[in-house]
């Protein structure tokens, strides 16, 4: 195992922030059940025992594959996803139980990622691959037989017993795709070889592929109703754009653009009339479409500063509070103190992904942290901000928080990449020894045998 | 690259700055409008999830208090009202889906803890902050007042003349509270739809949120202005007549029962002539009487400090002045309690303290105190003077002419046990027209010992049946007083 200072230091913070991630989750698991039965969960220890086991694997993993990554991004996701959990938990025992199953896959599935991707320069070799399979995992739920609809929106597929919303993971995808493909060819993009009056377009073929890639997964995720992750995939490619060309107007053709597709969707489509005319006034609409926000200020107003305390409000008044509508009873059982402890979890997350971008001396690497940081980022924006009556609300999940098995899952994953990437820079900084990973050392073993192969020849 | 993702970073800081200006909006900014929305129930579940204090009476009576719920409930507590319909008038109700009345809804935030004096250092809430409200009335008395009136519709009035704290005020019909209060929400709304319908409006406190015509009872206060106004002196006599025609008109007034009546300014007072009391009221004209009936609190809502209190009235009826400059027959049946005259049985007694209290009339009220949850004073309500519609010396005369209605008059069956010289003045408002079957309100008004008022009471029966009607104040109406007098006394020996 690869050791230096710098490595311990920020492993032995790590841990000591997921242990307390974890205590406070513990506790609050407490608080909530006290508040609502005035027992103590009769489950606690092995509670206690299997949080503990599953988040020190996690632990074990990082400081094993990832000695030299930035310390604070898996204690946030602990924090984050153990307070989704205590306030699920608090809702519905059912899905309880099917979170804590979710929270186990999900952190396997990023040891697994750590443990499969190595080098993160590996993944963009597959640029076109995960571009195909991006567009494949967003048409998915259009399929029909498998596409399910659930609540207007076409973003499920059932196959067999297993139900997921493809377009989790077609996300993480199509950011790997772009940070590929843009990290070969930005400055032809940015360059630009023709001429329009005072402005220099670049060469179509270079820009046809990811206008093409964004139009496409613009096109169907608007389909299929999806608006929030249409809106969020919007923002990722012109951030990403922008980040690589260092263009303004690729800023600038963003915003346009997202206006004129805002326009044009507000026309076309009355579930977005209705998403309006409930953000500017729910009042009028309490009876119906406005129940919910209303119900969400009430909320946060009933939490106040400190909250009416784990268990003792009443967020079962909003339907969807395990999954869109999580961070109003945040707000409402944990007050102000609460909900801005999330926020400050998602900044500081968000803080760690652009340091980690920043540092990256790679294109691919910079624009795929960036890329990740900012899903994560403006994903919990627009749905807090749904919630909050900031923006119009448009359900998506709100990152590693929200009662949901592929965000879960995909929330790892992506988590598992950022911390591949941070390692990466340690590396390439000489903070940690650049050893040879587990598959160059198969490689090169490989390799071994067949020069004495060829030798004995 | 770097210069765009430093970018980002301060853009996405921007808007989670957004959030959080937001979360403070709702959560601290606008949280009071949000809470107290119409259509924000969070605020009543939380209520009842928590403890909320009792309403106690100065001698030790819960009349009610919060108890945990039984399993099964939706809520933690159920508000219960051990003293059943007794207090309900005045604690009110507190419900789940009706809101809540009188006390329980003006002192609700003592009662959760929620006032600032009881919220400091319990920010984050958790700890039982409740605080209880003590009354001025006794359990006992009101008791007794409760039992001498049965189930005769009318109301019972008992004060401290010199501090305007009322001891006991019971109506009838009242209310249950018990019934209303219940997490059933069919059966709390069978229950208030039961009581709304019921004859004599039994939610409505007869005490002090219905008005009825005084009667002779009204005289006391003919006679106070005629004497601050020099109208009259006790040397003053009146011929015995059976009727009198006031000015523009040549309809008479007569005497109670038409019987001839007149003499001393004493004897006309405990016999309840009709005519001296007209006369006077002429003898003022309308702006003297007006404004004496002003200063006697009179089209003005009384200053207790419960909910809901009306106004008794002279000057107006129906909402509109009259014109007695051109109704002069008005005024001068008003001078003895009929007409438009319409008094709070409160008020009545309020008359009577006032008589009993050298002049003062004092702010009637039923808090003494507010406590919070280690018993510690939060407030304590203090005597207040409302009005002073008389002098000293015309208090004593009118003392003096209320003890004569006791010893030689009308008012004999509320002479009290033990020697205590009560003093005192009738009615019997007479509701039917002439050549209708006998309507009236039976009244008694008065206070005691005379020499220096402990207590004084105001006692009417509605006239609702031929029983009460065809009765007088100081037959029907005495009695009651007398009993809760003679239990006053006897309850401090």
């Amino acid at each position: 195992m690869a050791t230096s200072p710098i490595a311990t230091a920020r492993r032995n913070s790590e841990l000591g922030l997921v242990v307390m991630a974890a205590a406070i989750t513990a506790v609050a698991y407490t608080l909530a059940a006290l508040g609502q039965n005035s027992t103590i969960p009769a489950r606690i220890i092995p509670f206690l025992i299997a949080l503990l086991g599953l988040l020190l694997s996690a632990h074990v993993a990082t400081r094993m594959l990832a000695p030299g990554a930035d310390g604070t991004l898996l204690p946030l996701a602990v924090l984050l996803n153990g307070i989704g959990y205590v306030v699920i938990a608090r809702l519905s025992e059912r899905l309880a139980g099917l979170q804590t199953t979710w929270t186990f896959i999900g952190v396997i599935a990023f040891v697994l990622t750590l443990l499969v991707v190595q080098r993160p320069s590996d993944l963009a070799r597959y640029k076109w691959t995960f571009l195909f399979i991006g567009a494949g995992l967003l048409m998915l739920p259009l399929v029909p037989g498998i596409g399910t609809s659930v609540g207007g929106a076409r973003i499920w597929v059932s196959i067999g017993p297993i139900n997921f919303q493809p377009g989790e993971f077609a996300k993480i995808a199509l950011a790997l795709f772009f940070a590929g493909y843009l990290a070969d060819n930005r400055e032809l993009i940015a360059a630009g070889t023709r001429r329009i009056g005072p402005m220099r377009i670049p060469e179509m073929r270079f820009l046809l592929p990811v206008t093409l890639a964004w139009g496409f997964a613009v096109a169907v995720m608007v389909a299929e109703k999806d608006l929030g992750s249409a809106l969020l995939f919007f923002t990722l490619f012109t951030v990403m754009m922008w980040v690589a060309t260092e263009r303004a107007i690729y800023l600038i053709l963003g915003l346009v653009l997202f206006s004129a597709a805002a326009y044009t969707a507000y026309q076309l489509f009355a579930v977005v009339q209705t998403r309006v005319s409930i953000w500017i006034d729910p009042w009028s609409q309490y009876e119906g479409k406005g129940y919910q926000i209303v119900q969400a200020m009430f909320a946060f107003a009933n939490g106040g500063t400190g909250g009416t305390g784990l268990g003792l409000g009443s967020p079962t008044k909003i339907p969807a509070a395990k999954t869109d509508y999580i961070f109003a009873a945040i707000g409402e059982e944990m007050g102000l103190v609460g909900a801005t402890a999330v926020l400050i979890a998602f900044l500081l997350m968000i803080g760690a992904g652009l340091r980690i971008a920043m540092r990256s001396e790679r294109a691919f690497e910079k624009l795929l942290a960036t890329g990740l940081t900012t899903i994560i980022g403006m994903q919990a924006f627009i749905i807090i901000g749904g919630v909050v009556r900031v923006v119009p609300l448009t359900g998506i999940t709100l990152p590693f928080v929200s009662y949901g098995g592929s965000s879960l899952l995909a929330n790892w994953v992506l988590l598992a990449l950022l911390i591949r990437i941070s390692d990466s820079n340690a590396r390439r900084a000489g903070e940690v020894p650049d050893q040879l990973t587990i598959g160059e050392r198969w490689e090169a073993r490989r390799l071994r045998r067949i020069e004495r192969r060829a030798g004995a020849v | 690259m770097n210069k765009q993702i430093r970018k980002l970073a301060a853009a996405l800081l921007v808007l989670y700055v957004v959030l959080f200006v937001q979360l403070n909006v709702l959560q601290v900014g606008k949280k009071e409008a949000l809470d107290s929305h119409p259509l924000n129930n969070r605020q009543t579940i939380r209520d009842f999830n928590r403890p909320r204090g009792p309403i106690i009476t100065a001698d030790g009576t819960v009349v009610a208090r919060s108890v945990p719920a039984q399993g099964g409930d939706q809520f933690k507590y159920q508000r219960e009202y051990p003293t059943g319909d007794l207090f309900s008038n005045v604690s009110g109700y507190y419900t789940y889906s009706f809101g809540s009345t009188q006390l329980e809804k003006t002192k609700n935030d003592i009662l959760m803890g929620d006032t600032a004096a009881q919220t400091v250092g319990g920010v984050f809430g958790g700890s039982d902050n409740s605080g209880s409200v003590l009354l001025t009335m006794r359990a006992d008395v009101q008791q007794v007042a409760a039992d001498a009136l049965g189930t005769r519709e009318g109301s019972v009035v008992v004060q401290d003349p010199n501090t305007g704290a009322i001891l006991a005020m019971v109506s009838y019909p009242r209310f249950d509270a018990n019934l209303v209060a219940t997490h059933d929400t069919q059966a709390a709304e069978d229950a208030l739809n039961f009581y709304n319908n019921y004859p004599g409006k039994p939610l409505l406190a007869n005490a002090y949120q219905e008005n009825y015509m005084p009667g002779s009872s009204f005289k006391i206060i003919t006679t106070g202005i005629a004497f601050e106004n020099g109208v009259i002196s006790m040397d003053r006599t009146w011929p015995s007549a059976s009727e009198w025609v006031p000015p523009q008109t040549s309809d008479p007034i007569q005497n109670y029962g038409g019987k001839s009546c007149g003499g001393t300014m004493a004897e006309v007072f405990y016999r309840s002539c009709n005519i001296p009391f007209a006369q006077m009221a002429v003898e003022l004209g309308p702006e003297r009487m007006t404004a004496g009936t002003d200063a006697w609190g009179i089209d003005q809502k009384l200053p207790i400090d419960l909910p809901g209190a009306v106004a008794s009235n002279f000057k107006y009826a129906n909402g509109e002045l009259i014109d007695f400059e051109n109704n002069m027959p008005l005024l001068a049946i008003g001078g003895f309690g009929q007409a438009n005259d319409k008094m709070v049985p409160l008020h009545m007694c309020m008359v009577a303290s006032t008589v009993a209290a050298g002049g003062r009339m004092m702010s009637p009220y039923v808090v003494d105190a507010t406590l919070a949850h280690n018993g510690t004073v939060l407030e304590r309500t203090n005597p207040e003077v409302w009005k002073s519609p008389i002098t000293p010396a015309t208090a004593a005369t009118l003392n003096g002419l209320m003890v004569g209605v006791v010893n030689n008059g009308t008012g004999r069956p509320m002479q009290l046990a033990n020697g205590v010289q009560a003093a005192a003045k009738t009615g019997t408002a007479q509701l039917n027209a002439t050549g209708e079957p006998q309507r009236s309100h039976a009244w008694i008004v008065g206070f005691a010992p005379a020499e220096a008022p402990r207590y004084s009471i105001s006692v009417v029966l509605k006239g609702t049946n031929d029983e009460i009607s065809a009765g007088t104040g100081g037959k029907l109406a005495g009695p009651i007083a007398k009993q809760v007098l003679d239990y006053l006394f006897a309850s401090e020996a």
